[in-house]
């Protein structure tokens, strides 16, 4: 009778199920050092093409810069540099010039011969000229020229002189060297045959599943100790914890640290490596706009915000610190303002003295629905609503939310993100008046504060030479950021990667022992596979 | 027949071009700049004005529309904004991966579900066996994939060891050493491959498929109700012949008419289940690459994918119309 069929079939399942699970995975490879990693996949390894995380992070593996930031005191500073593929350099005494010296006997991957200043020359100029595809010219637009004078030296005059040129030359974005007879051999198809002078280079790419980099021998700070990198494309965090557990995954590189996720890695015995500076949570609020053009809303609407509670809430005790400066810590030039104090009280004080005894409604308030953005603001919208201030949320997807705040939708403007570690480019992207953006005229800036109050001190300490003097500037254009109230810092957040100790050792001190601007560790290649 | 086959065809271009059309207009009217979405945090003004041109899409609309028609009917699908890829080549990378998950889910819900639902239908006037299964049907169609998949994942995976928690398997090197004639000359290497691929795909085909097991139980449920109400089922036993061969022989075999039909439908379903069950298992494969397609706003990406969908549906379609014939003699084609 038919039950026989429901038998029939089920058993088959079953059969076919428990032969396919006890049959297991084919045998491993013999004991080679096999580093696997979960991340999202990269969109392109050329280098100087992609601002996507898991892509400045995976070509750190493959590519290395003239300079690079420094050791000191067993920890890497973004605050320093030292030589990398350069050996030396001087800088002319009016500040234009600049003579790199590189070290002889580099060699690129996949025999591409010898790294000579004809490679530094052609690996900075594809981005000066925008070459399609590059991102970071935008970066190099001080230079002027590049000379190569002999295989071994290179020139490089600048338009005038600049206080954080060799911050640029370190190896991360812009700053790395590719090969030019590789990049010319595969034009367009760099992106997927890339060949650099670093640790690993890059055997093969799965689409959606995985990038395989293998050590690379003749690598000129001696062959690394891990013979393989797999890069697995795992785009949920919830997969790459189980992945982390059970043994699949060596590191992590999350999408986003909570305090969940930070509590499980810590249950399984990992460790979650912090990396300075990491990126601020802010807000930027249109000094332009009714009723925000009134200071005494914007100082209301910085009262009405507790944000260590916001902080504690999102990143619990050590997962990030509270912003004390709208220039992060770590970067050139940060000093810590002078913030107002949550005090709801005062809030509404000052809510009634501007006119609005009652509070006031934000409608239609686009958040994105990604990363951080929509936790950070039901905080504050609770917040902002015991002083009167009602916020209409729209959650939007993060493509539709960078749109709309270059459209100026938002009166205020809730932003994350790293750059180089100095004020003068933080400030000129986010406080320089070229930078408002403006649908009219397609101007699509980050100056969504809309401020024109420092223009003066970016230009100067554009061509101030004495550090001193130079810090000063950028204390006093914190000031005015005090005065002119258009910018709230929240929280600064490290980079983190997490880490089974037990398969793999770091240089590093786990605690903020590097910092970067690359998104990975800064010596791949010392990275160690422990059985 | 091939009339027939020729007529549908051509409907199918109209139909085709509708799709194209729409996906195309509704990526472009969906908020959201490509070049935002590639550079997120760190886009500035210049950057985004560079990247807008290099990407052809500082062209006036209609120009880009009759530039995507004119290299569609070229089979040319254009370059992914993202990844650089050939569309096309990318896509035929990635069909194969969801092609097996179809496929094998395809099996499993019909190894599950019209059991269940046959026996189900003759055994509706038994509580004890109808309500559990009608039960199990609807567990099924509530259970959403991603959650069953993450319980497969921890129970199977994580907790006993026994499947892969990623990937798909050397689909890829199966398919090279098929073209190569690999297969035939290094059998066991061959097999060990499959065997791979197979094992990547167990849990993942197992969620999908149980998932669509419901639909598939409930559909042949009802078909079995109406076929053993028919005529020659009682005829046949009224002739004494055994239960079991009057379900086999007469009941099984009329049955697949009404079950053929919705296949069409099933593949669509299937189709949808992939983007979570591919997100889920972190398999490569058209679903999660659409979705992500969509998210980055990769326009020749997401178009090229929906395109295949549409072909697809459109194919599988045309395949189940022409079955009719050959598993119902009384069809015929006009």
């Amino acid at each position: 009778m038919p039950p026989f069929i429901v038998t029939r079939g089920l058993v088959a399942l079953v059969v076919v199920f428990t032969a396919l699970g006890l049959a297991g995975p084919p045998l491993a490879e013999a004991q080679k050092k096999i580093l696997n990693i979960a991340a999202k996949e990269p969109d392109t390894l050329d280098p100087h093409t992609s601002v996507l995380g898991q892509t400045q992070a995976i070509v750190r593996f493959m590519y290395r810069g003239l300079a690079r930031f420094a050791v000191k005191d067993g920890r890497v500073t973004t605050a320093e540099v030292e030589p990398d593929l350069a050996e030396s350099w001087t800088l002319s005494p009016d500040g234009t010039v600049w003579t790199f010296k590189l070290r002889k006997g580099v060699q690129f991957h996949k025999g591409f011969g010898e790294m000579t200043a004809d490679d530094v020359k052609y690996s900075f100029e594809r981005q000066m000229h925008r070459a399609p595809g590059t991102r970071f010219g935008v970066n190099l637009e001080v230079i002027k020229s590049i000379e190569v004078i002999d295989p071994y030296t290179v020139q490089i005059v600048l338009k005038a002189f600049d206080p954080i040129f060799l911050l640029r030359m370190v190896g991360y974005q812009q700053g790395y060297i590719v090969s030019k007879r590789a990049a010319e051999k595969f034009g367009e198809q760099f992106k997927w045959n890339p060949v650099g002078t670093g640790p690993f280079y890059f055997e093969r790419q799965s689409p959606r599943e995985k990038v395989v980099l293998k050590a690379f021998d003749k690598f000129y700070g001696g062959r690394p100790q891990i013979d393989e990198v797999n890069w697995f494309d795992v785009p949920e965090d919830a997969t790459k914890l189980i992945g982390l557990e059970k043994g699949t995954f060596d590191l992590l590189y999350p999408e986003a640290v909570t305090a969940d996720f930070a509590d499980q890695v810590k249950r399984m015995g990992a460790v979650i490596d912090r990396m300075g500076p990491g990126g601020q949570e802010r807000f930027y609020i249109d000094m332009t706009k009714p009723p925000f053009d009134d200071i005494r809303v914007r100082k209301a609407f910085m009262h009405a915000i507790d944000r260590k509670a916001i902080k504690e809430t999102m990143y619990p005790g050590d997962l990030a610190r509270v912003a004390t400066s709208c220039v992060p810590d770590g970067y050139f030039g940060h000093v810590p303002m002078h913030l107002p104090e949550y005090n709801p009280d005062l809030a509404k004080k000052l809510l009634a003295e501007a006119g609005h005894p009652n509070g006031f409604t934000v409608k239609n308030y686009f958040i994105s629905k990604s990363f951080f953005y929509p936790k950070v603001l039901t905080l504050v919208q609770e917040q902002l609503r015991k002083v009167g201030i009602t916020v209409e949320l729209q959650v939007v997807d993060h493509a539709t939310y960078h749109d709309n705040i270059r459209k100026n939708l938002d009166p205020f403007v809730l932003y994350g993100g790293t750059r180089i570690t100095d004020a003068d480019p933080w400030l000129s992207l986010f406080f320089e008046s070229k930078e408002i953006p403006d649908p009219a005229t397609g101007n699509k800036g980050t100056n969504f504060a809309h401020y024109k109050g420092m223009d003066d001190l970016l230009a100067a300490g554009r061509v101030e030479r004495d550090v001193k003097k130079r810090a000063a500037i950028y204390a006093e254009a914190q000031k005015r950021l005090d005065r002119d109230l258009v910018c709230l810092p929240l929280q600064d957040v490290p980079l983190q990667w997490a880490r089974n100790p037990k398969r793999v050792a770091a240089p590093f001190p786990s605690d903020y022992g590097e910092f970067a601007l690359h998104y990975s560790y800064n010596f791949p290649e010392r990275l160690k596979v422990l059985n | 027949m091939i009339q027939y086959a020729a007529r549908r065809l051509l409907i199918a271009v109209p139909m085709l071009l509708g799709a194209m059309s729409i996906v195309f207009f509704s990526m472009r009217i969906l908020p959201g700049d490509p070049c935002v979405a590639m550079m997120g945090d760190q886009a500035t003004s210049d950057a985004l004005a560079d990247c807008s041109r290099n990407l052809g899409l500082n062209r006036p609309l209609a120009v880009q529309y009759a530039d995507y028609l004119w290299r569609s009917v070229r089979f040319d699908f254009g370059t992914s904004f993202r990844q650089g890829y050939p569309v096309s080549e990318y896509i035929g990378r990635m069909f194969p991966h969801t092609f097996v998950l179809v496929m094998a889910s395809a099996v499993v819900a019909a190894v599950i579900g019209i059991p269940i639902g046959i026996a189900s239908a003759l055994q509706r006037r038994n509580p004890l066996i109808d309500y559990p299964l009608r039960i199990f049907a609807l567990l099924g169609l509530s259970m959403p994939v991603f959650w069953l998949g993450i319980l497969l994942l921890i129970v199977f995976s994580l907790r006993l060891d026994l499947f892969p928690l990623i990937g798909g398997g050397d689909l890829d090197g199966v398919i090279a050493m098929i073209r190569s004639g690999e297969a035939f000359v290094y059998p066991r290497d061959f097999f060990a491959a499959v065997g791979d691929v197979l094992y990547h795909l167990a849990l993942p085909a197992l969620a999908l498929g149980f998932t669509l097991a419901a639909t598939v139980s409930r559909l042949a449920r009802s078909a079995m109700l109406e076929v053993i109400s028919q005529d020659y089922i009682r005829t046949a036993r009224a002739k004494g012949t055994i239960e079991r061969k009057v379900i086999y022989k007469h009941a099984l075999r009329n049955m697949m008419v009404p079950l053929l039909t919705i296949i069409g439908v099933f593949i669509a379903i299937a189709l949808t289940g992939t983007v979570l069950t591919e997100t889920v298992f972190t398999r490569p494969g058209l679903g999660k690459m659409l979705v992500d397609a969509i998210g980055a706003r990769d326009y020749p990406l997401a178009q090229g994918a929906i395109t295949v969908f549409t072909m697809v549906i459109i194919g599988v379609n045309l395949i189940v119309d022409m079955l009719y014939a050959v598993v119902d003699p009384r069809i015929t084609f006009r």
